[in-house]
Order: C-alpha cells, then sequence, then structure tokens
C-alpha cells in the first residue's frame, strides 16, 4: 500500500509541477467567474442560472476530461519513455502496484480539481440572484423551476396494439391495405396514428392522465406540456381546462375527500407551459389524475406531443441534485483515468492521446452513434451486430447521462440512477479496462521500447 | 546459494515486427558473480551489458536461459528490496528535487518516516548535493544527475548492487568517489556487480571480470590472474633517488635479467583492447559499434579544461562531499567553510596539469584503507552527527581529495603515505 501510495502522490506532483494541470486550472478559475456574469440566458434570473450552470458545468465536465485523459497517459508513458520506471519498477514495487498508483493519483487530483470548481460554480449559482436585480416573480420562477429537482411523472405511451390489430383486420376485409408496403410499416404506421389519436382532443373533448406514487415534498405541483394545434388559432394561443385530484373523482365521479383543482388557463401553443397546483390535491393514496378540457371556446384539435405532458414534484434539493451530477461527472473521470492506463500500456503518448480523444468524443455523442448505426444496420446485419455492435455497448453514454441534462430542467437525478449509470460505467466498464491494462503491464518488457 | 548472480545459457534475441531474429543481443551467457566481490562486466558499445543487467532485473524477459539473483527472480520484490539498481544514465522524474527523489525512492521501499530522514541526510551528505537538496534534479548537470542516481541506488542499504557505467558523467572526484564506496560495500560483505568501459575504474575496484563481446563472455576471470605477466617481476617503491635507482640496476643485472624503470601503467586498458580487436579478427558478430581505439584530436584535446571547469562549476557542491574518505574523524577542525576551498581545488587541479615526481605505486596498496569503511557505515546508520562539525571534516576531506585527485587529472598516481603528508601541511 505504501508504494501506491507514494507512486499516486509522486504522479499529482508531477501534473501540478509540470504544470498540465496548471493550464486547465487557471483556464477555469478565470473562466467560471467571467460566465457568471457573461452568461444571461432568455434575461430572466431563471434562464440566466441555467445557463449559467449549464456552461459551467459543461465546461469543467470538458476540460477535466481532457485533463484526466492527459495525465493518465503521460504520466505513464512518460516514465516508460523517460526510463523513470527503470529505478522506479526495481524497487519492491509490484506491476499492478505501480498503475494502481498512477490511477490513485489520476483519481485523487481529478476528485480535488472537481470539488474545487465544483464549489466555485455552486457558490456562483447560489449567489447570483442576490448580485443582480431581479424581480419577485423572477425569484418564484428560479425557486419553483431551477432551484429544486423535481421528480418527474411522465406519461407511459399507451398500448394500442389491440386496437391496430382491429384496425388492420378492417381495412383487410374493406381491401383497403396499400399494396406496396409491407406488414411491418403498415402496423407501425396504425400504431403511430392510433397513438396520436390518444392524445388529441377534440373540441369539448377530455383527456386523462392517471399518475401513481405522487409523494410531494413541497407545496406545489406542476403540470408541465406542451400544446399542438391542428390548425393555428389566430393569436397562436388556446384555451385548455385543467383539473387535478383524486382519480376515483376524476374517472367516476365520487365524492373526494381531498380538494380538486379546476381553473381554465390560456396559454401559447408549441411552447412548454407549466401550471403550479396546490399539493394538497394529492389524495392520500398517491394516486393522482390529471384531466384536460379543450375549451370550447377553441376552433381547433389540441394535440399533446409523445412528450408533452409530465406532472412534476419537488423530490430533493438542488443541493443534492448537484452534488450527484457532480459525482455522475467523477465517475465518467474515473472512466477515462482507467482508458487512458489501458491505453498508455501498449501505446507511445501521442497514439495513446489520438486513441483516448477518439473513443472519449464517441462516447459524447454515443446516443447519434449507437443511433446510425442501428440505423445502418438494417443493411449490415450480422456483421455489425457481432463487432461494432458489442464494441459501441462497451462506450460510455455520456451524452445519455449528461448532468446538464439533470440540473438545468431541475430534474431529479436520483441515488438510484446515479448508482446505475455509475455502478456500469465504473464497477463494470473501467474496471474492465483497468484489469486488461493491469494483465497487459505485467506481462510486457518495461525496457522495450514503442515507437 | 553460491552464487549472487548466477544466468544459465542467458539468451536475448531482439526480433524485428514479423518474429523474425534481428539481433543476438546476449548469447548463451553463464555468468557467476560470487557473494561479497565485486564483478565488472566489461564490453564495447553494445556488447550486451546493459542488455544482460536488464533481463537479471526482469526490465527484459530472456529468449532463452534464465537468471537467478540473490537466488531467487530479479523481477520479485522481496528479492528487489535488496538491490540497488543505478541505470546507464540517471534517469530521474526532474520535477522533483533532490530530497523528495530520495524520498520518493525511500517509500517505494516502505521505509519508516524516521530512517528515511536520516538516510536522506546522510546519503545527500554522501554524494555532497545537500547544498542544492531544494533544487528540482531536472535543472542538475549530469554528473549531479549521477551522483543522485547512485544515492537512490543506495537508499535501501542493499545486499546486492547493480551500476550500469556508474562513473559516466562523473568528476575524478565523484570516479574515485563511487570507487571507495564500492570497496567499502565489499568490505562490509555486499556484492556488486558493475558495468563498464572506463577501464581504469574497473581495474582499480573488480575483484573479477568478464569481457562481453557480441553478447558473448571473451574472457572472465580474477583481475590480477588476467593481467599478470608471470615471466616478468615488478618491483614498486615509493619516490627513490637516481643513485638509488643505479644500484638496483646493477643488483637486476647480476641476475643477467633486464630491468627498465617506468611508473606503473593501466595494463587492463591493453588487455582488453586486445580481446576485442581478437574478437573482431575472428569476425564475430556484433550489435554494437565495432570500435577501435583511435579518438579525433578534436575529442581529447578540451577534455582537461573541461574537467576543471566541472569541478569548478560544482566546486560549492563538492566542497562539502565526500565524507567517506579516509582519517575524516581525526582532523583538525576550521572554521566556517569559506569560498577559499575552492581556490586551493582549482590551484591544485589547475597544478595537476604539470608534471610533478612520479611515485611509483603497488596497486592493492592504493585502495583506500579501513578508517573509510568505518565512516561511511557510521554514516549510513548514524546521520545525527552535528552539522558544524561535519562541514569542518568536510572541507578537510575537500583538501586531502584534491590531493588525491592529482594523479587522475594528471595521469599519475601518489601513495596514500604522501597524500597524508599534503593534508597534514594543508
Amino acid at each position: 500500500m505504501h508504494s501506491i501510495w507514494a507512486v499516486a502522490t509522486n504522479t499529482i506532483k508531477q501534473a501540478l509541477r509540470m504544470k498540465v494541470a496548471a493550464v486547465f486550472l487557471i483556464l477555469l478559475l478565470v473562466l467560471l467567474p467571467v460566465m457568471g456574469f457573461s452568461a444571461t440566458g432568455d434575461g430572466t434570473l431563471k434562464g440566466r442560472l441555467q445557463t449559467f450552470v449549464s456552461y459551467g458545468l459543461s465546461l469543467t465536465s470538458i476540460l477535466l476530461c481532457l485533463l484526466t485523459i492527459i495525465i493518465s497517459i503521460y504520466s505513464v508513458t512518460n516514465d516508460i519513455e523517460q526510463r523513470q520506471i527503470y529505478t522506479v519498477i526495481t524497487k519492491p514495487i509490484r506491476r499492478f502496484q505501480f498503475l494502481l498508483g498512477k490511477l490513485l493519483g489520476v483519481v485523487l487530483l481529478d476528485a480535488i480539481l472537481l470539488s474545487l470548481f465544483a464549489a466555485i460554480i455552486y457558490t456562483i449559482t447560489i449567489y447570483t440572484p442576490q448580485f443582480f436585480n431581479t424581480t419577485e416573480t423572477e425569484r418564484i420562477q428560479a425557486n419553483n423551476e431551477f432551484f429544486t429537482a423535481r421528480a418527474a411523472l411522465a406519461v407511459p405511451a399507451v398500448d394500442v396494439s389491440q386496437e391496430v390489430k382491429d384496425r388492420y383486420e378492417q381495412l383487410k376485409r374493406n381491401r383497403e391495405l396499400p399494396e406496396n408496403i409491407s406488414y411491418d410499416e403498415i402496423i407501425a404506421e396504425l400504431t403511430t396514428q392510433q397513438q396520436l389519436a390518444k392524445r388529441a382532443a377534440d373540441v369539448g373533448q377530455v383527456l386523462v392522465w392517471e399518475f401513481d406514487n405522487v409523494e410531494p415534498l413541497a407545496q406545489s405541483l406542476f403540470i408541465k406540456f406542451k400544446y399542438d394545434v391542428a390548425v393555428n388559432p389566430p393569436d397562436m394561443q388556446v384555451y385548455g381546462r385543467w383539473f387535478a385530484g383524486d382519480y376515483q373523482y376524476i374517472r367516476y365521479g365520487t365524492e373526494s375527500k381531498t380538494p380538486v383543482y379546476d381553473r381554465i388557463h390560456k396559454h401559447s401553443v408549441r411552447n412548454f407551459h407549466e401550471i403550479e397546483i396546490p399539493a394538497d390535491v394529492v389524495p392520500e393514496h398517491g394516486h393522482l389524475a390529471v384531466a384536460f378540457q379543450n375549451a370550447p371556446l377553441n376552433n381547433t384539435v389540441i394535440i399533446f406531443p409523445p412528450d408533452g405532458i409530465e406532472v412534476l414534484y419537488k423530490a430533493d434539493t438542488f443541493t443534492g441534485n448537484f452534488v450527484r451530477a457532480v459525482l455522475l461527472i467523477l465517475s465518467r473521470l474515473i472512466f477515462l483515468a482507467c482508458l487512458g492506463i489501458l491505453a498508455s500500456t501498449f501505446l507511445s503518448f501521442p497514439v495513446a492521446i489520438l486513441l483516448c480523444l477518439f473513443l472519449f468524443s464517441t462516447a459524447s455523442v454515443s446516443g447519434f452513434v449507437i443511433e446510425s448505426f442501428g440505423y445502418l444496420s438494417e443493411n449490415i446485419g450480422i456483421i455489425y451486430s457481432y463487432t461494432i455492435k458489442w464494441i459501441i455497448q462497451l462506450l460510455p453514454q455520456f451524452d445519455k447521462f449528461n448532468p446538464t441534462k439533470f440540473l438545468v430542467p431541475a430534474r431529479l437525478l436520483s441515488w438510484s440512477l446515479l448508482a446505475r449509470c455509475a455502478g456500469v460505467m465504473v464497477c463494470i466498464k473501467a474496471f474492465l479496462l483497468l484489469v486488461i491494462a493491469l494483465v497487459i503491464f505485467s506481462y510486457r518488457e518495461i525496457a522495450k521500447i514503442i515507437v | 546459494m553460491e552464487y549472487a548472480v548466477e544466468t544459465f545459457s542467458l539468451t536475448k534475441i531482439f526480433s524485428d515486427w514479423w518474429g523474425r531474429a534481428k539481433v543476438y543481443a546476449v548469447d548463451d551467457l553463464n555468468l557467476q558473480v560470487r557473494y561479497n566481490e565485486v564483478f565488472g562486466l566489461l564490453g564495447p558499445n553494445g556488447s550486451g551489458k546493459t542488455t544482460t543487467l536488464k533481463m537479471l532485473l526482469g526490465l527484459l524477459y530472456p529468449t532463452k536461459g534464465r537468471a537467478l539473483v540473490l537466488g531467487g527472480d530479479g523481477a520479485d520484490s522481496k528479492i528487489n528490496s535488496r538491490i540497488g539498481f543505478l541505470p546507464e544514465e540517471s534517469y530521474l522524474y526532474r520535477y522533483l528535487n533532490a530530497r523528495e527523489t530520495l524520498d520518493f525512492y525511500g517509500r517505494l521501499f516502505g521505509l519508516p518516516a524516521k530512517v528515511r530522514k536520516m538516510r536522506i541526510e546522510a546519503l545527500l551528505d554522501m554524494v555532497g548535493l545537500k547544498a542544492v537538496a531544494n533544487r528540482p534534479v531536472g535543472t542538475f548537470s549530469k554528473g549531479m544527475a549521477r551522483r543522485i542516481g547512485l544515492a537512490q541506488a543506495l537508499i535501501n542499504d542493499p545486499d546486492l548492487l547493480i551500476l550500469d557505467e556508474p562513473t559516466t558523467g562523473l568528476d575524478p572526484i565523484g570516479t574515485r568517489q563511487i570507487k571507495d564506496l564500492v570497496l567499502k560495500l565489499v568490505e562490509r560483505g555486499k556484492t556488486v556487480l558493475l558495468c563498464s568501459h572506463l577501464l581504469a575504474d574497473v581495474e582499480d575496484v573488480c575483484d573479477r571480470i568478464a569481457i562481453l563481446y557480441g553478447g558473448k563472455i571473451q574472457s572472465q576471470g580474477h583481475v590480477r590472474d588476467l593481467l599478470q605477466q608471470t615471466n616478468k617481476r615488478q618491483i614498486t617503491t615509493d619516490a627513490i633517488s637516481d643513485t638509488a635507482i643505479e644500484k638496483i640496476k646493477q643488483l637486476i643485472e647480476d641476475e643477467d635479467a633486464d630491468c627498465v624503470v617506468t611508473s606503473p601503467m593501466d595494463k587492463l586498458e591493453t588487455f582488453f583492447i586486445k580481446t576485442v580487436a581478437a574478437a573482431q579478427q575472428q569476425a564475430q558478430t556484433t550489435s554494437g559499434a565495432v570500435s577501435t581505439t583511435k579518438i579525433g584530436d578534436f575529442l581529447t584535446r578540451q577534455t582537461a579544461a573541461e574537467d576543471i571547469l566541472d569541478i569548478l562549476v560544482s566546486a560549492p557542491v563538492s566542497k562539502e562531499s565526500l565524507p567517506e574518505s579516509p582519517t575524516t574523524e581525526k582532523v583538525v577542525p576550521v572554521e566556517s567553510p569559506t569560498p577559499e576551498p575552492d581556490e586551493q581545488l582549482l590551484s591544485k587541479l589547475t597544478g595537476s596539469a604539470e608534471p610533478s615526481q612520479p611515485e611509483p605505486v603497488v596497486r592493492d596498496e592504493s585502495r583506500p584503507s579501513d578508517g573509510l569503511d568505518e565512516k561511511v557505515t557510521t554514516q549510513l546508520v548514524e546521520s545525527e552527527a552535528p552539522q558544524a562539525e561535519q562541514e569542518q571534516v568536510n572541507k578537510s576531506i575537500l583538501d586531502q581529495l584534491t590531493g588525491r585527485s592529482r594523479p587522475q587529472g594528471g595521469d599519475e598516481e601518489q601513495t596514500d603515505k604522501s597524500q597524508a603528508g599534503d593534508v597534514g601541511d594543508a
């Protein structure tokens, strides 16, 4: 253990004194406060906060990712290329201890720098409302929609398979099936149609959604929604009558013990809006129903897009969410450190850097990559599914678990989600990389120069 | 376990990308280094010396054969904790300062903080870098880096010291120091395996040598056996008068023998070149340079001046150094060290270029004696001697050493006796 620790502290000294880390450190120390003042967003306090947290965390994350890749590779390949390793590895230290020491050093440095920058971002964020002239409404909005961690209850896609089947049979009977389209495509098209129908409200029609296990921490619930319309109204605004309360009352009209929310709102179309609802409408059993009526004043069918309605409620504080978001970044850094160490066990510095940067950028847009390969795979088939698919699956999905995706809309990043994500990334993928690195490093000839 | 280092048909073949054998760096090498001896591995550049050492330490894996180090695998950390290794160049972390460097290596051995601190100070003192202990080693000259390299090899007080070209880049004083150190370690029961092509160094300290060429042992044995000319006799005396010489000549002529009066020469050098030349004549393959003994004038001319410069530059350093030389304990205290010693050093060094009285020497006697041994051991064990005293001691050591350095600067040798006389005068 003492030798691992010796190598780890030496690695930290190396990173700091060789000024690799210093460049990143100064860059961030200058940029973060500047951003705090220059990020304005859409002009409101909430927009300002969202922009700052989003850019600040993203910048910190990406710079620390680069730093991790560079340091982890530099500190191992440099020792091999400059041959300091000759004097180190001939001391009573096992080779795996040497690599673990390097890893520990890089991760410790990451942890220190990350907590420093996270603290700066957090402080600036918390004090931003006091620095700028803000109205009371802006503050309330920021408190409700930014300084919180809200759990979202999304509406599951309705199962329409039976209706699709019926519709298909009906078309078949009437010989109205299109000739040159395959069965799968017809079914897909019908499913889309049926689901759209479930989300559309004709004038006067009522749509009802039900949510289970609603346990709000605070005074209010929020319904977040977006209207799509068939025909644009003159002023691009529509009326909607919203209900929220015990599902039995809304569904069946039975007596309700809890109050029921019932109000008409006017909102612009094709934008997200939120309605605040007092939390006491939630019944004790937590089974809440929300209903929308397309007000008769309107002249158009109103459609909710697939992600067009959610119920949000405060489930945790902003601070808790922020800490978890930072931990998410840390797990990303640990993965990259392992990747860098693996690459440096068998590649020279420039090649290892290139490889890691390539993998890093691929992981950052993994959603896109997976999607496009998925699309291609229809043509490549077997070759794809047995080769590239596995390699892509091994990459972490940085974009899917982007911390700003949670902080900006004040979404709850739950411990379980964090544990799942970090567990897969660190405990499985990074560990796998580390094991491979240890095996390669244990069996390679240290004195053999790699070019 | 009879041998400290033993190899069994150790072979290393470097292959190209296709796996075809390219270079036989070490070829069927059977080496035996006994406990408590100084073994010299000699050879021209690229003859496989360093490759052999790397295989011993597990930095390279042998293609064939195997090596035992201290009765085990040289890559085993238990064995490693008893080995000190100085690679062919001092590969150090440039951003650490001298003290941190040694601390880092000490921590790799898991030495407790107290022992570490004590040993670091003692070693810094020994290699004469105490004054610059807080400077990053990246700013060190080659010789200074070498000294730190040596210090890190000694931090665990190793049973087996493996030195690869220990004296490259070192000034004559440093070279002498390493030699003294080696001898002293052996007196303490340690084993030293050193690799060099600086023959004068090897000749002074090695008990046995092996000469490598093309990865094979060309010659092996005790230095004395290899070099002794049994059909001749050499008498080595202190400087004596011409009349005395005439008398001796007369005596020898009475015996019907020839007699030449000279100062002794480096004989190993001739032997070495002969061995290599013979190997070259047999057209044996080597992956190294096919060297000749000739060196361009422009390369040799400046060296003397440069050595002096080197010493001058590091003078404030060497001033405090070299505590392991003999008789340190009995010197007259001098007040604080002043720039004065530097001037003395300079004048002595420059003066050394002038021919002084040649004095024959018997080889064995030229080895530093007991007092020296005592001093270094005590240093490694208890370094808590008061600083002031140490410095006073050091100054006089310097004088001694400069006295001693004369022969190295000027191709002459002096007996310890005459040195002692010098010191007394100073």
